[in-house]
């Protein structure tokens, strides 16, 4: 009885949802497009506020010869000098953004060189757009392989001998950045920050950030991933205590691009 | 003696059911079984995955709703359904679900009870009565991961791969040869198998839904067709309805090869950097080289109890004085769910276990031991296992070169072959 009821709801509701999804895309595509002829640049810096914790150091016990030359840290957290936040990731969420006709083809995009290099993955965590390639590189002299556990797209793992590469794309967008893993040695973690828009950024070593070539005056909701941090749902903007809720914030960017500033993040937050 | 084993599973469904409210419900319809005396075991039940759930923060409403798009996409385990869309054979689905019994004289229904749910349990999460007593751990099957198979890594298993397994079993595991069973029994648990990893996969898929809703969805999943099937449901069947033709190609070992000089090449690709055999599988090939990893289905557990206990720490430190009453509500909305996802992980979880890479000194190969059979293990590497792919790196004749050094590894080989130097098999290690 229950069963039949639930599935007649599922029948009943199909007609009305394609007709307001369909209509909905027609609007965001018409109204979207001729409202943004100009594009700008979203800008801000994430900084640690506190003590940052020393790195622990990692003992490499596989291929001591080559990996144990190399000074390992863990790179869950890394803060720069000037507590700069390294590898936030700050990418749109909105379904509807309206993407510069340049970038719409992650498969034109210039491919993301994921490196196996002095026993760790560089860049740490990265991000692709669906279609563009990652290119799977080891500069090691020693073997390594490259465990991809995506949810949504096919997971792959394959060897990548010294000197070798290979390449994968993805065809869906993962909700959920995905790690990267080497069994071989398993101290090597990345992260892969997979969206179906090229509109996401990893911060750099300083902490800062800058995603360019967004539409002006579309308001446009973003999150804000760290690997140790989760996502971040509190932090200083413009010296005022702000709240994401799941990490979700909407901005908008002016003409000529908009400069966030110093987002200043509780370094409990980390803990 | 009945009436024991009945009483005895009621119980433990009510110990179960404590953790969730979707289950408990369930609760409601052994209580009056309890009071009759136990006269009637109650209609089996598909087990909510309470690890990915309690991991995703779903709420009991939400949990609810998970278990009530199951039940209208898939039946039951007495009432099995599939969407058409799917491709399953409903008739092949009916012989083997259901309590074991006969309707026609001699045919049986309810095959995958008789035969398979004591260790694969009756949703297909690997968590039988005896699962815990095994080694491996059966396979859970919700995750809609095989390891042996003749397609690509990340594909699904043809039928007829999934066939193979139940015809010869898996040797060195707990997997048996069903070959005493007609071809039609064997097909129809087949069927079963796909029928309940495509129900776990789209489980799993709604699970992970919730947290991409937007904050005008309230929490609630759409339940439009349009999003069941292109969202959920279509990504996980195209997988399947692919995976027949999707064989991997193997070229023919080279005809004329030396097999000597092919052995010896194995041998040196075997521990050369390109193929990397030897960081996992030892220097003396038994298995001993990389021994603190886990397979996909053990890390997951083992992940849920790191967070656990992470965030238990996390939460030791905190003091409650310096919070504001909002803070205070998180904070023990925070210890709640802990205290649940502990009480899951306890019940509804097998102990992780590392995985051994093979020995392979002993000749005992898992997914079969014809040459073919380690070719793909080769080429696609093991999914789920740690074992990566060599396709693209290792071409076709350098990997037939390693089946030929594996193939000689449990013998003694001094370097030359011939009728009066037979291979000698080593002692059992």
């Amino acid at each position: 009885m229950v069963r039949s009821n639930i599935s007649t709801v599922i029948n009943r509701s199909l007609v009305p949802v394609v007709n307001i999804v369909f209509l909905g895309l027609l609007l965001v595509a018409v109204t979207g497009q001729s409202q943004a002829a100009e594009w700008a640049s979203l800008k801000g810096r994430f900084v640690f506020d506190g003590e940052p914790p020393a790195p622990v150091e990692i003992t490499a016990d596989k291929d001591v010869e080559v990996c144990g030359k190399h000074k390992l840290v863990n790179e869950e957290l890394v803060v720069s000098d000037d507590k700069g936040i390294a590898n936030v990731v700050l990418f749109v969420r909105s379904k509807g953004v309206t993407v510069h006709p340049d970038l719409e083809d992650g498969s034109k995009s210039d491919p993301l060189v994921l490196d196996n290099k002095d026993c760790r993955f560089q860049p740490h965590v990265g991000f692709v757009q669906t279609g563009q390639t990652l290119t799977i590189k080891n500069s090691d002299p020693v073997g390594h392989n490259s465990n991809i556990a995506t949810m949504k797209n096919s997971p792959s793992n394959s060897l990548v001998p010294s000197n070798g590469s290979s390449d994968v794309t993805f065809s869906r967008d993962e909700a959920i950045p995905a790690s990267v893993t080497c069994n071989i040695h398993p101290w090597m973690k990345a992260y892969l920050v997979i969206r179906p828009n090229p509109y996401g950024v990893v911060t750099a070593a300083d902490g800062s950030f800058e995603i360019e070539n967004l539409p002006v005056g579309e308001e446009l909701e973003f999150q804000l991933w760290h690997e140790k941090g989760g996502y971040l749902d509190e932090f200083t903007l413009g010296g005022k205590k702000t709240s994401a809720k799941r990490g979700r914030i909407d901005f908008t960017v002016e003409e000529g691009g908009t400069d966030l500033g110093d987002i200043v993040v509780d370094g409990k937050v980390f803990n | 003696m009945n009436n024991v084993i009945a009483c005895r599973s009621v119980t433990s469904t009510l110990v179960r059911t404590k953790t969730s409210n979707v289950l408990a419900v369930l609760c409601g319809i052994c209580i009056p079984f309890l009071a009759a005396g136990c006269g009637q075991t109650p209609a089996a039940s598909f087990r909510l995955n309470l690890v990915e759930s309690s991991k995703q923060r779903l709420t009991s409403s939400q949990e609810q709703q998970v278990a009530t798009i199951l039940t209208a996409l898939f039946g039951t385990p007495d009432e099995p359904l599939a969407p058409p869309e799917i491709g399953l054979d409903g008739a092949k689905l009916k012989l083997a679900a259901g309590p074991v019994r006969s309707d026609i004289v001699g045919r049986k229904n309810g095959l995958y009870r008789e035969h398979c749910a004591h260790c694969h349990g009756v949703t297909g999460d690997g968590m039988g009565p005896t699962a815990a007593f095994l080694n491996p751990y059966p396979r859970d099957y919700r995750p809609g991961v095989f390891k042996f198979k003749s397609t690509e890594r990340a594909d699904k298993p043809t039928h007829d791969d999934l066939v193979m397994v139940l015809r010869n079993g898996l040797a060195g595991s707990s997997m048996p040869s069903f070959a005493l069973l007609s071809d039609a029994k064997i097909e129809a648990l087949a069927e079963y198998v796909k029928y309940l990893s495509i129900r776990g996969e789209v489980e799993l898929a709604l699970m992970r839904a919730y947290f991409e809703l937007d904050d005008e969805d309230q929490g609630v999943l759409p339940q439009s067709r349009e999003f069941l099937f292109e969202e959920i449901i279509d990504p996980v069947s195209e997988m399947w309805a692919v995976a027949d033709d999707a064989v991997i190609d193997v070229p023919d070992m080279p005809s004329g090869l030396d097999m000597v000089a092919s052995i010896a090449k194995g041998k040196e690709l075997f521990y050369g950097n390109k193929a990397n055999c030897v960081k996992c599988h030892g220097v003396s090939g038994l298995g001993d080289g990389q021994a603190n990893d886990y397979d996909d289905w053990n890390k997951v557990v083992f992940q849920a109890h790191k967070t656990v206990e992470g965030a238990a720490e996390q939460a030791g430190k905190a003091s409650t004085w310096e919070m504001s009453a909002e803070e205070r509500d998180e904070y023990r909305g925070e210890l709640a769910w802990l205290d649940r996802f502990e009480t899951v992980l306890d019940g509804n979880a097998l102990r992780p276990r590392t995985i051994r890479p093979r020995n392979l000194r002993q000749g005992v190969y898992r997914g079969g031991m014809r040459p073919l059979d380690l070719y793909y293990r080769i080429h696609a590497g093991i999914n789920g296992a740690p074992m990566p792919a060599a396709k693209g790196t290792v071409p076709p004749e350098e990997i037939w070169d390693i089946v030929n050094y594996i193939r000689s590894l449990p013998y003694d080989f001094n370097g030359t072959l011939g009728a009066d130097r037979p291979m000698v098999a080593r002692d059992r290690m």
